[in-house]
């Protein structure tokens, strides 16, 4: 019998504790395997390359007693807690569509809460990405056969040792002593080290981007998994506590980004749709408290509905600058917006006006933003009204746009069903509820009643249990008859909303008890797991039960 | 209008080879025929040379003319020895009409003629026929059988090769051969796919050993990876390796009786290679071997030092069913 959980999650990666045997095993890790899993050492003539057929595999695989051997065309399902050892793995590490493609599969076979094993793949220039593909698990194979072949093996590929080893690139103990096998074994360790750490801060992703770019494979495989956006999204958090730097031409696919795209198009119900009013973003965040905003603001004065034009979010309407990662992206600015950038924000832009049918379209904008506007109002056959000469911040530019303006009802920013309609995806009607209390501090109540708080780092709303009143049936989670003492565990949930991600608030509802918290995993992992925290529970209502 | 065409063989070439401690010219022809009537063998690429079907009396003629071909082109005197191979087994009248065969063993009447074929078609009549065609007295055995057991695991036989027979039933085809008069070639394979290279050497180790009791000649094949083949399938995706030249020759180093091998594809990606800068050495120390029987040899090429050894040996350590082929 053996035990995974994961502690900590970034979209596919984890942090987690493994149990077997008596034995603890902090995730991710390199060990030697065979001393975990004796049976591995003694298997003979059990090999199943990854591309076997059908016939061959359901007739060869091999069954293991504490192990289960993940084969793409293996039906076998692991339980709950096993390690999954993907077997001859280190072969499909140079066949990125393969690695993409066999992963996902597994995945989606198997539970979560299972420790991942690649055999002989890790290298420290491999195993950051075979962290964020999902794998817990590596051993030596890999790093001890450079060693016999003379590589010195870095984060950055594998050299001559003869070359590398006094070079003064490492000071590790190995390299001290003149021990290659040592300085391998300690560069992938560390390695595993430093993705765990960036697990832990939430920058994994960011961490990667760099990461991959000594292998054309790595590279590739980031992007495929990317291109997978049904299979990655749902695995991804709703919110991160730090910033989310997009400084790679891969940000723009990143699926947290996509996913606010998609959200703005898809979910958010804006304030009007009479006139809308084009602006640059600003390098502070939210928008609204750089000096720029100040004036666009000011010359705006609410007569127009303000959609900041961004990269790599593409649109932020004003009614969602300070929700997660509209405040809390970073971006290179150098003037210079790449075709890709231009063709995805303005494909997000197009999507956007041909859903909403905004009666006029004031473009406030210069540059490389202007042509995007351009080419999405030709997509979405809109005429766009320009106003700006020179800087968007030229006196005369602001006296244009002022005057563009003139005449239009000025009606103030609804954030609260901007925010509400994104983070849902469902519109409350919200003309008895206001937003009161401090910048950190702020709340969402009807007359006396609280409905929401605002989380200040994330900008999402924590509804109380009057405000999932006003929410439908959305974002809950099943739970079997107990009243919750403390958070629920997987185990305990029997359903829950497809929609619900990592961080997300939800509603959980039983037979006996009813309670508001926030999502520790993504529905999928909720229903499938059976173990680890599922919602971090903030507060309970007994139900009476009808017997 | 002439049209003009020459029935030849797929190959024919002469050689070198080893009979009873003494160096022969022997002469090696591949006759193309019907083709294997098994051809299922995952490393085997020679079962698509084959005619495309024919009426028996077709393939007959062709078969006649090929052996012209070869009666014309390599005079009787220059060779003592012919080895018979038909990408399939010459002993099956599907591929080889009877004929035919007759009159391709009349035509070396006189040589010491090995013939491959598939067990399921050694039957002592059979045999003892072969035998009377091609025996003028010049020779103790003058017919030799020769069949690709590959390996004397049933396990290993069914999974990497799928053979389609037991180890069984090549002794009973052994027992036929030897009842109709003639002697036996074992044909052993080193590292089919889904081995590891310890695997692949310790099957041989031990093939050898079990078959040799048996048989009266002994050849250790090393891996290729040939077209259109399941190997090559594999290999095309990393997850195929032909065995090292060092395994190849620890094996034959370890063996208990004389082994021949011929590293056909040695040192090329597609054959048994090491790291490329001292697989000429090896390559030619195996032919060397296999006709001097110079196990000297072996061991002064054993010892030879070359950085690719040390990754060899890890191979050997390291390289698991769940974890191979750990180089390419």
């Amino acid at each position: 019998m053996s035990f995974f959980e994961a502690k900590k999650r970034d979209i596919c990666a984890r942090i987690g504790v493994f149990e077997h045997g008596g034995m603890k095993l902090s995730s991710p890790a390199a060990v030697d395997a065979e001393t975990i899993f004796p049976e591995l050492g003694v298997v003979r003539h059990t090999n199943v390359p990854l591309a076997a057929g059908e016939r061959f595999t359901s007739e060869y695989l091999h069954r293991y007693r504490d192990l289960v051997a993940g084969h793409p065309l293996s039906d076998a399902v692991a339980p709950s807690g096993a390690c999954i050892v993907a077997e001859n793995w280190h072969t499909v590490m140079d066949n990125p569509s393969a690695f993409v493609d066999m992963l996902a599969n597994l995945k989606r076979r198997h539970p979560p809460d299972t420790l991942w094993y690649a055999p002989a793949a890790a290298l420290p220039s491999t195993v950051a990405v075979l962290v964020y593909a999902g794998f817990d698990l590596f051993d030596f194979v890999g790093v001890d056969l450079k060693t016999a072949q003379g590589y010195f093996c870095t984060p950055e590929g594998e050299f001559s040792a003869d070359e590398w080893m006094d070079a003064g690139t490492c000071s590790c103990a190995g390299c001290r002593s003149g021990d290659l096998g040592e300085h391998n074994r300690t560069a992938l360790r560390e390695e595993i080290a430093l993705a765990t750490k960036m697990i832990a801060r939430g920058t994994l992703r960011e961490f990667i981007e760099g990461r991959c770019r000594s292998r054309a494979a790595s590279v590739a495989a980031l992007r495929l998994f990317d291109a997978s956006y049904e299979y990655l999204e749902p695995r991804a958090p709703v919110a991160r506590e730090g910033a989310l730097l997009a400084a790679s031409g891969e940000s723009l696919r990143r699926p947290e980004v996509v996913r606010f795209g998609k959200r703005v198009v898809d979910r958010f119900v804006p304030t009007r749709t009479d006139v809308a009013v084009l602006l640059p973003c600003s390098a502070k965040k939210p928008y609204s408290i750089s000096q720029s905003h100040h004036k666009f603001q000011n010359a705006v004065r609410n007569r127009g509905h303000e959609l900041i034009l961004t990269s790599p979010l593409g649109l932020v309407p004003r009614e969602l600058e300070a929700v997660y990662p509209a405040a809390h992206y970073d971006v290179p600015v150098s003037g210079y917006w790449d075709r890709e950038e231009q063709c995805i924000i303005a494909s997000v832009l197009a999507r956007y006006l041909a859903r909403h049918g905004y009666a006029r379209v004031i473009a406030h904008l210069e540059g490389g933003s202007m042509d995007i506007a351009r080419i999405a109002a030709a997509r979405a056959g809109i005429e766009l009204e320009e106003t700006c000469s020179g800087r968007p911040t030229d006196p005369a530019s602001l006296d244009r746009l002022a005057e563009a303006l003139d005449g239009e009802r000025a009606i103030r920013p609804d954030t609260i069903k901007g925010t509400v309609s994104w983070q849902f995806g469902i519109d409350i009607p919200t003309g008895d509820l206001q937003v009161r209390g401090k910048p950190w501090r702020r709340l969402v109540v009807r007359g006396r009643d609280q409905v929401f708080s605002i989380d200040a780092a994330t900008g999402l709303f924590r509804p109380t249990f009057a405000g999932w009143q006003l929410l439908g049936d959305c974002y809950r989670v099943a739970i079997d008859d107990f009243i919750p003492q403390g958070d629920i565990l997987a185990p305990g949930v029997i359903g829950a909303d497809d929609a619900i991600r990592e961080g997300d608030e939800v509603f959980v509802v039983g037979r006996r008890a009813v309670a508001t918290g926030r999502a520790a995993m993504g529905a999928d992992e909720m229903r499938r797991s059976s173990r680890g925290v599922a919602v971090k529970v903030r507060k309970v209502q007994k139900r009476a039960v009808e017997d | 209008m002439i049209s003009f065409f020459i029935e030849k063989p797929l190959a024919c070439w002469k050689g070198k080879d080893i009979y009873r401690g003494s160096v022969l010219d022997c002469l090696t022809v591949i006759f193309k025929t019907g083709g294997c009537s098994w051809n299922r063998c995952r490393m085997c690429g020679y079962r698509h040379e084959r005619y495309s079907p024919m009426a028996p009396a077709d393939l007959t003629t062709r078969l006649f003319a090929q052996m012209a071909w070869v009666q014309r082109e390599y005079p009787q005197s220059d060779y003592q020895m012919v080895k018979i191979f038909t990408s399939g087994s010459f002993f099956d009248a599907d591929e080889v009409p009877a004929s035919a065969r007759r009159a391709i063993l009349e035509g070396f009447r006189g040589k010491l003629v090995i013939a491959e074929t598939r067990p399921e078609y050694v039957s002592p009549d059979t045999i003892r026929e072969a035998c009377e065609l091609v025996d003028d007295g010049s020779w103790n055995c003058p017919l030799y059988v020769a069949t690709g057991l590959e390996t004397t695991s049933d396990v290993i036989r069914e999974k990497c090769i799928d053979k389609g027979f037991t180890l069984q039933e090549f002794y009973d085809a052994v027992s036929a051969a030897r009842e109709g008069g003639a002697g036996i070639k074992t044909y052993l394979m080193m590292k089919p796919p889904f081995l590891t290279e310890r695997e692949a050497m310790e099957d041989m180790q031990r093939s050898i050993e079990e078959a040799a009791p048996v048989s009266d000649m002994i050849s250790m094949n090393l891996c290729t990876v040939q077209n259109r083949t399941d190997v090559e399938y594999y290999w095309k995706r990393g997850m195929y390796r032909p065995p090292y030249l060092w395994s190849a020759l620890a094996v034959l180093a370890a063996a208990p009786v004389h082994v021949s091998c011929d590293p056909v594809g040695g040192g090329k990606k597609r054959g048994p290679h090491n790291c490329g800068s001292c697989d000429f050495d090896i390559v030619r120390g195996i032919r060397e071997y296999s006709l001097s029987g110079d196990r000297d040899l072996l061991a002064a090429l054993m010892e030879t030092e070359c950085r690719c050894k040390e990754e060899w040996e890890f191979v050997l350590a390291g390289e698991k069913p769940y974890c191979m082929p750990l180089t390419r």
